[in-house]
Parts: C-alpha cells; sequence; structure tokens
C-alpha cells in the first residue's frame, strides 16, 4: 500500500535536505548578493575610483606668486622649486620618505609631495619695504596666487622666536595649494638660511639621514627570522577579522532563521519529519557552507591584493590550512550558541537578552587582538589560545603573527582544548533547541536554559 | 498485525499542571478515530507525544509496531500551529518536505502537481506561500502532511479557519484516505465533523480520558428517552392528553420549534410508546429525540468539572 517509494538515505539525507536548503535560502537571497558580494566590490570599486577621479579633475595651479624678502635668496630658492615641479609633474614617491632628498646645487630640488596639485607658478620678488598693502589688493582681487612674506630674521643664523612666514592668498585659494606654497616658503627659508650662514644643506641632510634597521629576531634555537611589522600586526588582524566576520554572519543568519521558522510556525511541521539534532547539524552544516563561500570569496580577493603587493610569502598553504581548521572550529561554537539562543525566543527583541552575553564573549578576540599580535608567544596569548571559543580566533593571531613559530605542543593542545569545546557547545546547543524550539511564550532565563540542557 | 497507535499510561506534567493524566489508548489499523475535548485538555500535548515531539514523563507509547522518532516517514502530522517558510514557492516548499519525509527527488514534482490538483489547489505551485490566502496555505500544509503517502495520518484540527467549500474538500480527501485503509487520528472541536466522519471519539478533559466509544455507542448511551412530535391539533389540549399517558414522564411545548417535547418515564421502552403517543395525539411528525456528538460533549465535560483553563507555558 505505502512504502515503497522511500529512499533509505536516512538520516544523512534529512541533514542533506536541510544543510542545502539553508544554503541556498542564504546564498540566493538578494540582501546576501548586495551585502557580501556586490557591497564590497562597490566599495573597493569607490576606494579605488575616486582618488583617479580627484587626482584627474584636480585643476593645475598657474599664476604668480608675489615673494617678499631682504635679498631675493628666498624667493630664487622657491623659484627654483617651482620650476622643477613644473618640469618633474606630478610623481609619487614613497610616503615613508618624509626626508627631502639631498637639493641639487643648493636648490630645493623641486620634489613634490603625494597631495601636490600640477603647479605652473611664476615667482615674482619684490622688497621688504615695497607697497605690501597695492600686493594685498592684487591677492584680495584674485590678480595674484598669493603674498608670500620673508622677515629678515628669519634669515639669521639664530631666528628669533615668535616669527613667522607671513602667506596671504584669496579666500578661494584650494587648501592644497596653500599648504604647498606654505611648505615650499618654509623650505626656501631654511636652505636661504643655511646658505647665508656659508652651510651645505645637501651634506647636512646626508648627515642627519637616519639609516634603516635590520631587525630580527632570534629564537630560543637560535634561528633568525626577519621582524616585519606587516606580518606581526596588520595580517593577523586582517585574517582574525575575516574570521570573525564570516562566523559571526553564518552564526546570525542561524540566529534569524531558527526565530523566523518558531514565528512563522513551521517548526512543528519540520520537527514531523526530522529530529531536532538533524535540524540543528543540517542548519549548522548549510551556514558552514555560507561562511566557507564568503570566506573563500574574501580570502581570494586578499590574495590578489597580497600579489599585486608582491608579498605572496606571508602566507603559506599549510598556514591556509590550518586557517581553515581554525575557522570551523570557531564556527561551529559560534554557531552553536546563536541557535540555541534562536531556539529559545520567539522573536529578535526577545534574542538581544541572550545574545549580549554570546557577543560579549565573540568580542573578546577583537579587545585581544592589539595585545596578542604585540607579544603573540607571551602569558596571555598562550592561555588565551586554550579557551574556547576565543581559542581559534587567538591561534589566527599567534599563528599568523609569530614570525619567529609557535611550538608545536601549543597547536595540538589548542586544537585539542577548542574541538572538545566545540563537541561541548555543539552538545550544549542541542539540547537547549531540542527542548527551546518548541516552547511559546516569554522568553526563557539563563537558569532555565541550564535546566533545559540538564533535562532528559 | 500491529495496533497503529498503542498508548500506556502516559502522562505528562508541566510544572504544577497535568496536562495529560495516565492515558490509555489503542487504535487498530485503518481506523479514523476523533480526539475531542475543550480548550487545554490536553489534546495537542497527547499528539504531541504520539509525534515524539515532546516526551512523555511516563507510561509507553508505540506508533505502528515502534518508535514514533523511528517511524516519522510513515506518519503524516498537521500539527495545530502549523506555517510555512513564506518567501519559498510551494512547489519548493513541498519538495524540501518531501525530500525531509524521505522521499526521492525523481517524481516528487509530479507527485506535488498531482495533490495541489486533487485538493483544488491548481496553478499555485510557482507562487510564494505569502502570496496565498490563509485557507490555501492550511491546504498547502495538507499536502505536506500526506504528501508520503504515510499510514498513520495524524491531524490537529484540520479544518478550523476554512470555509464550508474548502473544508468539504479535506473532508472528503480524509474520507478517501481512510476508505484506502490509512489509519486516521483526527483532533477537532467541530462536532458535527467528527459525528460525520469517525468511528470512534475519544473525549480527553483535563488530561484524562472520559469518553472513549464507537459513535454510534456514545449517542445511544446518551440517548435522550424523548420523543417529539409536531401536533396536528391546540398544542396544549395534547401536552393535557399526553400527559395522562403512563410511559410519559412529562410533555412540554416548545413554540420555537413547533413541537411537544416528551420525556419518557425511566422503565418506559422508546419504541412501544411512540406508537402510543402516535395513536394518542394527532400528529403532523412524530420522532424519537435523536442526541448530537455536540450534547455528548457538554454533558460529558460539564459532568467532569467543567473545562480546563489553559494550562501553563508549553502545554495544549
Amino acid at each position: 500500500m505505502t512504502g515503497e517509494h522511500r529512499t533509505t538515505s536516512g538520516r544523512m539525507g534529512r541533514i542533506g535536505a536541510i544543510a542545502a536548503r539553508e544554503f541556498k535560502q542564504t546564498v540566493l537571497t538578494k540582501s546576501f548578493i548586495f551585502g557580501a558580494l556586490v557591497l564590497p566590490v562597490i566599495m573597493i570599486g569607490i576606494g579605488a575610483l575616486v582618488p583617479l577621479l580627484v587626482g584627474g579633475t584636480t585643476p593645475p595651479v598657474v599664476g604668480t606668486l608675489v615673494v617678499a624678502d631682504k635679498d631675493g635668496s628666498v624667493a630664487e630658492q622657491m623659484r627654483l622649486a617651482f620650476d622643477a615641479m613644473r618640469a618633474t609633474g606630478k610623481v609619487a614617491i614613497s610616503p615613508s620618505d618624509t626626508m627631502p632628498p639631498p637639493m641639487p646645487m643648493g636648490g630645493l630640488g623641486g620634489v613634490p609631495m603625494p597631495d601636490d596639485p600640477p603647479v605652473d607658478i611664476t615667482v615674482m620678488r619684490i622688497a621688504l619695504d615695497a607697497d605690501l598693502q597695492r600686493e594685498q589688493t592684487r591677492v584680495q582681487s584674485g590678480e595674484i596666487l598669493g603674498l608670500v612674506e620673508i622677515p629678515a630674521a628669519l634669515l639669521q643664523s639664530a631666528p628669533p622666536a615668535g616669527v613667522d612666514i607671513s602667506v596671504l592668498v584669496p579666500t578661494a585659494s584650494p587648501a592644497k595649494t596653500t599648504a604647498m606654497i606654505g611648505r615650499i616658503a618654509r623650505e626656501a627659508t631654511v636652505t636661504a638660511r643655511v646658505a647665508a650662514a656659508g652651510g651645505d644643506l645637501a651634506a647636512a641632510r646626508a648627515l642627519l639621514s637616519p639609516p634603516s634597521a635590520a631587525t630580527a629576531r632570534v629564537s630560543n634555537e637560535g634561528q633568525r627570522s626577519r621582524e616585519r611589522f606587516e606580518i606581526r600586526m596588520i595580517l593577523p588582524g586582517a585574517f582574525m577579522f575575516l574570521m570573525w566576520i564570516a562566523s559571526f554572519t553564518s552564526a546570525n543568519q542561524l540566529l534569524t532563521s531558527t526565530i523566523e521558522e518558531k514565528s512563522s510556525k513551521v517548526i512543528e511541521v519540520l520537527l514531523s519529519a526530522t529530529s531536532p539534532l538533524e535540524l540543528l547539524a543540517g542548519k549548522i552544516l548549510g551556514q558552514s557552507l555560507v561562511s566557507l563561500v564568503m570566506l573563500g570569496m574574501y580570502g581570494i580577493a586578499g590574495m590578489v591584493g597580497l600579489t599585486l603587493l608582491a608579498v605572496t610569502d606571508l602566507v603559506d598553504v599549510p598556514t591556509i590550512l590550518l586557517f581553515v581548521v581554525w575557522f570551523l572550529l570557531g564556527y561551529f561554537m559560534c554557531a552553536a550558541m546563536m541557535a540555541a539562543v534562536g531556539s529559545a525566543v520567539s522573536d529578535l527583541r526577545e534574542a538581544q537578552t541572550l545574545v549580549s552575553p554570546v557577543m560579549l564573549l565573540m568580542m573578546m578576540p577583537m579587545m585581544l587582538w592589539l595585545p596578542i599580535s604585540e607579544n603573540p608567544t607571551g602569558i596571555l596569548a598562550t592561555v588565551t589560545s586554550f579557551i574556547p571559543p576565543i581559542g581559534p580566533f587567538v591561534m589566527v593571531l599567534r599563528t599568523m603573527g609569530a614570525v619567529e613559530g609557535i611550538p608545536a605542543w601549543q597547536v595540538g593542545a589548542a586544537l585539542f582544548t577548542n574541538a572538545i569545546g566545540a563537541i561541548a557547545l555543539v552538545w550544549l546547543g542541542a539540547r537547549i533547541f531540542r527542548i527551546g524550539i518548541l516552547m511559546q511564550g516569554k522568553p526563557p532565563t539563563p537558569l532555565e536554559l541550564l535546566r533545559w540542557a540538564r533535562a532528559r | 498485525m500491529t495496533a497503529a497507535l498503542e498508548i500506556r499510561g502516559v502522562c505528562k506534567r508541566y510544572g504544577n499542571v497535568e496536562a495529560v493524566r495516565p492515558l490509555d489508548l489503542v487504535a487498530e489499523r485503518g481506523a479514523l478515530i476523533g480526539l475531542l475535548g475543550p480548550n487545554g485538555a490536553g489534546k495537542s500535548t497527547l499528539i504531541r507525544m504520539v509525534m515524539s515531539l515532546i516526551r512523555p514523563d511516563a507510561g509507553e507509547l508505540r506508533v505502528l509496531g515502534g518508535d514514533a522518532l523511528d517511524m516519522k516517514d510513515r506518519i503524516g502530522y498537521l500539527p495545530e500551529e502549523r506555517g510555512v517558510y513564506r518567501r519559498m514557492r510551494v512547489e519548493d516548499f513541498l519538495f524540501y518536505i518531501g525530500r525531509l519525509k524521505g522521499l526521492p527527488s525523481s517524481g516528487l514534482r509530479a507527485r506535488i502537481a498531482g495533490w495541489l490538483e486533487r485538493i483544488e489547489l491548481p496553478g499555485v505551485a510557482h507562487k510564494r506561500c505569502q502570496e496565498l490566502s490563509k485557507g490555501m496555505q492550511q491546504k498547502v500544509q495538507f499536502v505536506a502532511a500526506l504528501l508520503h503517502d504515510p499510514e498513520l495520518i495524524v491531524l490537529d484540527e484540520p479544518f478550523s479557519g476554512l470555509d464550508p467549500v474548502n473544508a468539504r474538500v479535506l473532508i472528503q480527501t480524509v474520507q478517501a484516505l481512510h476508505r484506502e485503509g490509512r489509519t486516521i487520528f483526527l483532533s477537532t472541536h467541530q462536532m458535527s465533523q467528527a459525528e460525520q466522519m469517525c468511528q470512534r471519539v475519544v473525549l480527553i478533559n483535563r488530561g484524562e480520558k472520559i469518553l472513549d466509544a464507537p459513535v454510534r455507542e456514545a449517542l445511544a448511551r446518551f440517548s435522550p428517552r424523548a420523543i417529539d412530535l409536531e401536533p396536528a391539533s391546540d398544542p396544549q389540549k395534547a401536552c393535557a392528553a399526553l400527559k395522562q399517558l403512563p410511559s410519559v414522564a412529562s410533555a412540554e411545548w416548545r413554540p420555537e420549534t413547533c413541537t411537544i417535547h416528551v420525556a419518557l418515564d425511566e422503565r418506559a421502552d422508546a419504541v412501544s410508546s411512540l406508537a402510543a403517543i402516535a395513536a394518542c395525539v394527532p400528529a403532523r411528525r412524530i420522532e424519537v429525540a435523536r442526541v448530537s456528538l455536540d450534547d455528548v460533549f457538554v454533558r460529558l465535560v460539564e459532568a467532569h468539572g467543567g473545562h480546563s483553563r489553559v494550562p501553563v507555558r508549553g502545554a495544549a
């Protein structure tokens, strides 16, 4: 009569069906496609396009700059600088190169800063006792770009305090232009002052230029590893954030989908076909696939970025594989907690009370980022590695940041304790889920949740 | 062959409230049993225990000869609190439920189309559930419960909220499934439907079973021992004449129905009294008064202390 059509796929088939639905219903939604795919692409696009658009539309600064100084030496230095900038155009220089390069022939060299607009400025020198009021009127009318007044005292070997260069510009003068004029005027004054004292500024700058330090860390075994700031601070943080966002987004999705199933009353229909544990397993599995998609997507984007920066040596395959293991452990713990909360409440508003402690726990890795990145092999980092559910996040910070390496026993111990933690939390979440999923009415207290976990 | 459902000494307590007191019930295969009771009587709690959604505190419960957890693919369940995935398309929702019930993918969509046709829901397969009316959603949920051809069908208030036309479609479907040999366990508040459909009724009140009998037997047991007649002459004179008969305990004129309600003496036989009354008073119509399941329900519940209050959290 009946039953001939049934398959024997059983429990795994049901878990697979639930996981597939959970995955499809999350990934194939407009909000996911927009939030996880389109939005980052748009943001990256804006980030890349804005400077291009701004840079491309910045009009060149063309005009005359009147410089009033004692003997014309500062005006001459400024003229040399602007001529060089006109000839060089807007070229990029290393942002870390804060010291200007040695200036040829005693001049400024005319090397523009990255933010400088293209220039075509003619310098006109006047004496300090010329009619400055008339020049000011020309500034006001916009006839000239500006009036720079260099007090004679600034060219003395020991200039007195409280004497400043005066730069007058029209009201509508762009900030970048005024900043550039001020900088060139200051540098020209220094150059003129050194020349007046009979010194060689280029030689002095070369003498003052600090050498770079090649720092290396020496392990207990005597191994040297090069100190790299980007490894110790930025890369671990980036990986940890990636893991946090992927796991937390999916776990949060698990929370909302569970609440939706409860509030729409579809849950009892589902539980007539499957057990609460199968339902939970399917949902966690489905959302783990969602988070792996996110992880893969952002991971590929990150690797493209590292390739473009020619620093792919910072991440190797074993590290990535270990990262996936840490991610899965972290995700399962986070997901179990969120699913338990979702099963216990009837709507998102009720969930806030129970989600807060979970959120606090999940924020811990963020708070520990800097201290652990600073000292990835210290006591704080070592101890927190073994504490679920933050252990996997801490281990990502450590494995990515400790160029000297993490002792193998610590990696093994952290894997063990966090795997035990994941199993315990999933078990606890499942116990709460199986009771909470059919409950209606006021949300339970934390004490009631524990009672559910202990219930037969 | 084992019974479809065996419940022995099953009870459930929520805090201080006994939702279900030790209860025995056996449903033979192929039976159509009505589970009746006032709100909060424990019907849904009992059904949830049958479906292994909640565990009984004590007692033994066997479904199709085994544990309900292992028999989910052979049971069709329409819960009282039912719902759908609002944004899913009807066909996708039913496909998903079918897969959970162990149906293979091949041929499933054709099966869904067949069922939608059968319950008069053509053309909704590709609509989102939220686009359907409440009654249509209920029919979709009905299909979800039956899609996998279950041997045991448990329906908790299947007709509530349906208009008479749609209710009739579902009643006919349930009756057809019964004729095919399925065991059907039906919880309802609508006594007329239970009387019309069920072979046997089980009435529970305050978590306790207070009636378990075939419908005819239950009605006979609560027969009012009365005769209704529509007099052809003056009703007051007719009443006076009837009161003179030895088998008549009382005769009362009921102008709202234009009938005289004749209550018989305890020792009187209804059939012979009917002949004596017909000979005594000329009547347009005369019949033995019928009791309805509704009357049985009210009388039994009142006799057992009235209906229960809604129990605490989680109870039915």
